[in-house]
């Protein structure tokens, strides 16, 4: 169960990771790539304004669902070196 | 203007904050609390990938280049989603290994090749010193700015510097402050995967400091001299409506491709540039900081780069457009608008980013430095010094320094240079280049060495080559012929249009060449090299980290010669010093067991090696560890034992390995050898004991009418009355409770018994551990099988016992083949003694027939087993009489032969003192009746005497089958019926006695029950009508052929079937 919940907070990541990199990259953000000024603010420039703390909060809510459970679903080493 | 005695007062001030900052968390430390232990000084050290390039850098992009400076911050903030599989299994590993750089985590990875952390280190050297040049630049130039005379007359920073002595400016006096804070609390200690405590602290703090200078002026300009960002927008593009597309990618200033290769590179460089490593992983104290840092991180990026373009717009307004200075915007704003404090508070900032950036860059190169170009050099000179330790530590520091003065050095010598000016992206390219040897080992066992090698060697060579060499031809440094031209006027390898791939930008075009060829080379060799046993171990700990900790191979292996705990202090005393040596063994040895001599029992000694060399790894690397360890037992001579592999290898692996299997081969072959017992016996126990270096191996197997347990076979030595001697059977022993209750008694460490009766065997004989397995068959012990040790404990793991058990079902196998031989041995025996039986009971029967005028004769007996209980027999009498005698005892064995020798013995010897055959079967009833009443036998008889004279028949019968009697001249078959019982069934028995006569060609038949019970496949019996015929259409045969026609007959008639009884024929012709 374990290993099947760490596996799957993985692909979870990994696909987080690959939405991100599609959202900032040629097609996807042709969309914004335009003339168009919003409060004079050019729309490519409003869109990294509101996307990029969009994102840390997406980062934010994965790791406080995470909780301490999976934090540790393998038990890490105590601090400092292993003897 | 600032005077720059203010400034230069601020430095100071600000330096000595810094130490003041770094002292105290290193006392808070020794104190046991840690600065460290929070999450938040985790997140804020990471903020050192923002050096003055960034801090000063992006504005100054911005507003020359538009967004193009965004990705460096957008790729780190998309990586941390990978934080917390891939940074929490790095750190994770690099605590395990005491990994102490990235050059240390490559070489640890890849069989701790000390080759490839040179490579490494190398890279590491070219790539990054030249950045450590810019923030030196940086730094001297804002010094510089920031006191900069309004007045020509007025003298600025230069009347401080023309005090000092020639060839030292101001930035040489700072590179000097960043290389002493480093040497003071980057290299305090000599072990490098320590945490350095008041270097991180400092780091986080100047972290804050750069955060809040750039938020400060960024509040300034956005809402001070503008009025937020609208406004900064409308005015710009009031102003500068043909610089709209400053904000527009698939430009010609920022195509797509730029754009997607900086995302690619800055996510590769925060988690691969040595200082990233360094601090991201090193001086990580806890892996759940991770999981902060993953949004507090990018957050602090978001937050740094908010004001940039503001800044950037507003410099360009205020300047009219002139980007000359654009990269110093942040400080000339707030200067020109007389905002001379915020100025300062900018400068701070900027130092701070700069600060960072060098002291840790230079403490991690200076680790690489040591560790793996000089630690090799100094290890191959074989120098016989008793204490390294002294010597390394002050390597160390003097690595710190040269590096810091190498940055120094460049910053002096190509100044303003294009290739200075770019160094953060070429880093970042030569930074990407280790990713395919990082993620590929950690994900992929098959990685190897060799690729891992071949893959950062062809990176750093196209990397050198498309990216460094342009960028020294755009110095000015290198002929700008072979951009041109290509190398030897080649086209096809023009450094910028590499194989005739144009139309890229210079990174984009780099990247793509060298991640390609990098990721060409380390592929291929990994599949078509193999890796050797020791790099398939580490690259087993490094992709299985997080899967049940294996236990490591070499745990149960032996060191011939082992050295002793003080020798293993002695080495590492050598390298680390004398007071961490005790320190780390004094803390090692706690949770070990140690034995009434107060040393390590042998199975410990190998830990201890492992323990020496990660030890020694945290202080000079793994690669020299390795070495110095590998150098140390050589010289002494000793070596891990090949034959405790097997141990190793039983222990990690699920299904049987291969060592185990070979073992278990061996004594299959020697089991099937077809060799005597005895040699089976001693020949597996000679196996296992030179496998397994047992002293003492002993098979006993059950004597079951004593109920002990007999010494079969014994390999080792042992005194007379320990493995020579039989063992009782109780509980009270373990060889005992490992036969009574059939399981495997194992005793890892004698000093532990709970068994009295044995301890004091195994106290005397000095035996450390030991084992007893049943030899079981069939689910029934049989045997056990023991090994002792005198000289290791706890060879006995699981695994190991589960094959020791194997051994013992192979000796099982070997026993029950024993036992199946020598039943074979009895039968043959018996079947032989059954011959002799039956040769004498043939014996017994006449040998040739009395040749007689006036009767012809002829008789048969086959028996359906080797002996038989039919009779047959001709006596003379007298002259003119004879006997004629057919019996029948019942069964066809060795009993049934002895009745019948009884009864042929008793005729013969009684004939002449019997007259009558009425006369002769009563008293034979007689005789017989004890016997046949013990053996539960019975016997049928028929006698008769006949007289050729007279012609006379005289007959009797016990209970026989009534003989045929043909009569030629009536053509009439007749049945020679008389009365009388079976013998045996009572004491008196009356036998009516009967006469007749016979003529000339009468046939008589005598036969027994076998003849008429002969089956056929339709379970019918002959029978004595089908007899009677057969004599009937034989009449004119002689008896021998009569014999002979009725036995084909028979036989015609069961077809394949054996007769189920012996069978006895007996013909009498009357001639003439």
């Amino acid at each position: 169960m374990k290993e099947t919940k760490g596996k799957s907070i993985r692909e979870a990541w990994i696909l987080c990771l690959i939405i991100g990199l599609v959202m900032i990259n040629f097609p996807f953000i042709h969309i914004f790539n335009t003339d168009h000024l919003i409060f004079n603010i050019p729309e490519l420039v409003l869109y990294f304004l509101i996307g990029w703390p969009l994102s840390i909060f997406v980062i934010w809510l994965f790791v406080h669902n995470m909780g301490a459970d999976s934090a540790d679903s393998n038990t890490q080493p105590k601090d400092g070196r292993v003897p | 203007m600032i005077p720059a005695k203010t400034v230069l007062l601020i430095s100071i001030i600000y330096f000595v904050i810094l130490f003041l900052v770094a002292y105290y968390a290193d006392r808070r430390r020794q104190k046991g609390r840690s600065l460290l232990s929070s999450s938040h000084v985790y997140s804020l050290s990471l903020a050192v990938y923002c050096t003055s390039w960034t801090f000063y850098g992006s504005v100054g992009r911005a507003a020359t280049s538009g967004l193009e400076f965004l990705p460096i911050y957008l790729g780190p903030t998309l990586i941390a989603f990978t934080w917390w599989f891939l940074l929490r299994k790095m750190v994770r590993i690099s605590k395990q290994q005491n990994i102490t750089s990235i050059a240390d985590f490559l070489s640890s990875r890849y069989d701790r090749s000390a080759i490839l952390g040179a490579i490494v280190t190398l890279f590491a050297v070219f790539g990054i010193t030249p950045y450590i040049a810019l923030q030196l630049k940086a730094i001297a130039h804002t010094l510089n700015i920031l006191s900069m005379p309004l007045v020509m007359s007025e003298l600025g920073l230069e009347a401080y510097t023309q005090m000092l002595p020639t060839g030292i400016d101001t930035a040489f006096i700072v590179a000097f402050i960043l290389a002493i804070f480093g040497m003071i609390f980057g290299a305090r200690h000599l072990d490098s995967s320590e945490r350095h405590e008041g270097l991180v602290v400092a780091v986080a703090f100047e972290s804050l400091v750069k955060l809040i200078a750039f938020i400060a002026v960024g509040i300034f300009v956005t809402y001070g001299m503008f009025d937020g960002f609208s406004d900064i927008f409308q005015r710009f593009f009031a102003q500068f409506p043909e610089r709209r597309d400053l904000f527009l990618l698939g430009t010609e200033q920022t195509p797509y491709t730029k754009w997607f290769t900086l995302i690619i590179l800055s996510m590769m460089a925060v988690m691969f540039l040595p200082r990233q490593f360094h601090i991201m992983i090193t001086e990580n104290s806890d892996e759940n900081h991770i999981k902060k840092a993953m949004w507090r991180f990018p957050a602090y990026l978001f937050l740094m780069n908010i004001f940039v373009i503001p800044i950037a717009l507003g410099g360009l307004i205020v300047n009219g457009g002139d980007t000359a200075q654009a990269d110093y915007f942040v400080l000339t704003l707030p200067l020109a608008s007389g905002h001379p404090w915020l100025a300062l508070l900018v400068f701070v900032g900027g130092l701070s980013a700069a600060a960072g950036m060098v002291m840790v860059s230079s403490v991690t190169i200076s680790t690489m430095i040591l560790n793996h170009l000089i630690m090799p050099i100094i290890l191959k000179m074989n120098v016989h010094i008793q204490d390294f330790s002294g010597i390394l530590i002050n390597l160390k520091r003097l690595g710190i320094l040269g590096t810091v003065f190498l940055g120094y050095f460049y910053f002096r010598v190509i100044g303003d240079s294009y290739a200075l000016v770019n160094i953060g992206l070429i880093s970042f390219t030569a930074a990407t280049q280790f990713a395919p040897a990082i993620i590929g080992g950690l994900y992929w066992k098959r990685a190897n060495r060799k690729a891992a090698s071949a893959g950062i060697g062809t990176g750093f060579l196209l990397w050198v080559y498309t990216l460094l060499i342009p960028s020294f031809v755009r110095s000015g440094w290198v002929s700008s012929d072979i951009l041109q031209n290509g190398l030897f006027n080649f086209s096809l390898l023009k450094p910028l249009e590499l194989f005739g791939l144009r139309g890229f930008d210079i990174y984009t075009h780099s990247l793509f060449w060298s991640l390609l060829f990098n990721l060409a080379a380390f592929l291929t060799v990994s599949f078509f090299s193999e890796q050797s046993e020791s790099e398939k171990q580490q690259a087993d700990k490094f992709v299985e980290i997080f899967t049940e900790q294996t236990v490591a191979q070499t745990s149960l292996k032996r060191i011939s010669k082992a050295p002793t705990v003080m020798e293993f202090v002695e080495l590492m005393s050598k390298f680390i010093g004398g007071k961490q040596a005790q320190a780390s063994i004094t803390e090692y040895l706690k949770n070990q067991e140690i034995d009434s001599r107060g040393s390590l029992s042998d199975h410990e000694i190998p830990h201890l090696k492992n323990f020496t060399e990660r030890t020694l790894a945290g202080y000079v690397g793994a690669a020299p560890a390795r070495i110095i360890l590998d150098n140390y037992l050589a010289a002494r001579g000793s070596e891990m034992e090949d034959v405790f592999d097997i141990f190793g290898s039983v222990t990690i692996s699920d299904a049987a390995s291969r060592e185990q299997l070979s073992v278990l081969y061996d004594a299959a072959q020697i089991v099937s050898s077809g060799a005597d017992f005895q040699q089976v016996l001693d020949r597996i126990l000679e196996l296992l004991s030179q496998q397994f270096k047992f002293d003492l191996c002993v098979i006993r197997f059950l004597e079951p009418e004593s109920m002990t347990l007999m010494v079969r076979s014994l390999v080792g030595q042992s005194s007379e009355d320990f493995g020579q001697s039989e063992r009782n059977l109780n509980m009270d022993t373990y060889i005992g409770q490992a036969f009574l209750s059939n399981v495997t008694m194992v005793v890892n460490d004698t000093e532990y018994l709970e068994k009295a009766a044995s301890a004091k065997i195994i106290k005397r004989e000095a035996i450390t551990c030991f084992a007893h397995t049943p030899i079981v068959l069939e689910g029934e012990p049989v045997g056990v099988l023991s090994a002792f040790s005198k000289t290791v404990k706890g060879i006995f793991t699981q695994e190991f016992v589960a094959l020791f058990e194997n051994l013992a079902r192979q000796i099982a196998i070997a026993w029950r083949n024993q036992q199946q031989l020598q039943e074979l041995l009895i039968v043959r025996d018996q079947e032989r003694e059954m011959e002799i039986a039956r040769d004498i009971q043939m014996g017994l029967l006449p040998s040739s027939l009395p040749q007689l005028e006036s009767v012809a004769l002829a008789g048969l007996c086959v028996p359906a087993h080797q002996v038989g209980g039919d009779y047959y027999d001709f006596i003379q009498r007298n002259s003119t009489t004879y006997d004629v005698v057919i019996a029948d005892v019942s069964g066809h064995n060795i009993g049934s032969a002895l009745i019948m020798a009884e009864a042929r013995t008793f005729i013969h010897a009684r004939i002449q003192s019997i007259q009558q055959p009425a006369a002769m079967l009563s008293e034979l009833n007689s005789y017989f009746l004890k016997d046949l009443d013990r053996s539960d036998l019975f016997v049928t008889m028929f006698y008769l005497q006949y007289n050729p004279d007279s012609h006379r028949l005289i007959y009797s019968n016990a209970g026989h089958n009534n003989p045929l009697l043909w009569r030629n001249k009536k053509k009439q078959l007749e049945l020679l019926d008389a009365e009388g019982l079976i013998f045996g069934v009572k004491k008196n028995i009356s036998f009516e006695q009967k006469t007749t006569n016979l003529a000339a060609g009468d046939l008589l038949l005598l036969y027994t029950d076998g003849i008429i019970e002969a089956e056929n496949n339709d379970h019918q019996f002959f029978g004595t009508e089908r007899l009677g015929h057969l004599l009937e259409e034989c009449d004119n045969l002689d008896p021998q052929e009569i014999i002979d026609c009725i036995m084909n007959q028979v036989r015609f008639f069961t077809g394949m079937r054996h007769f189920n009884d012996d069978i006895t024929l007996v013909v009498m012709k009357v001639l003439n």
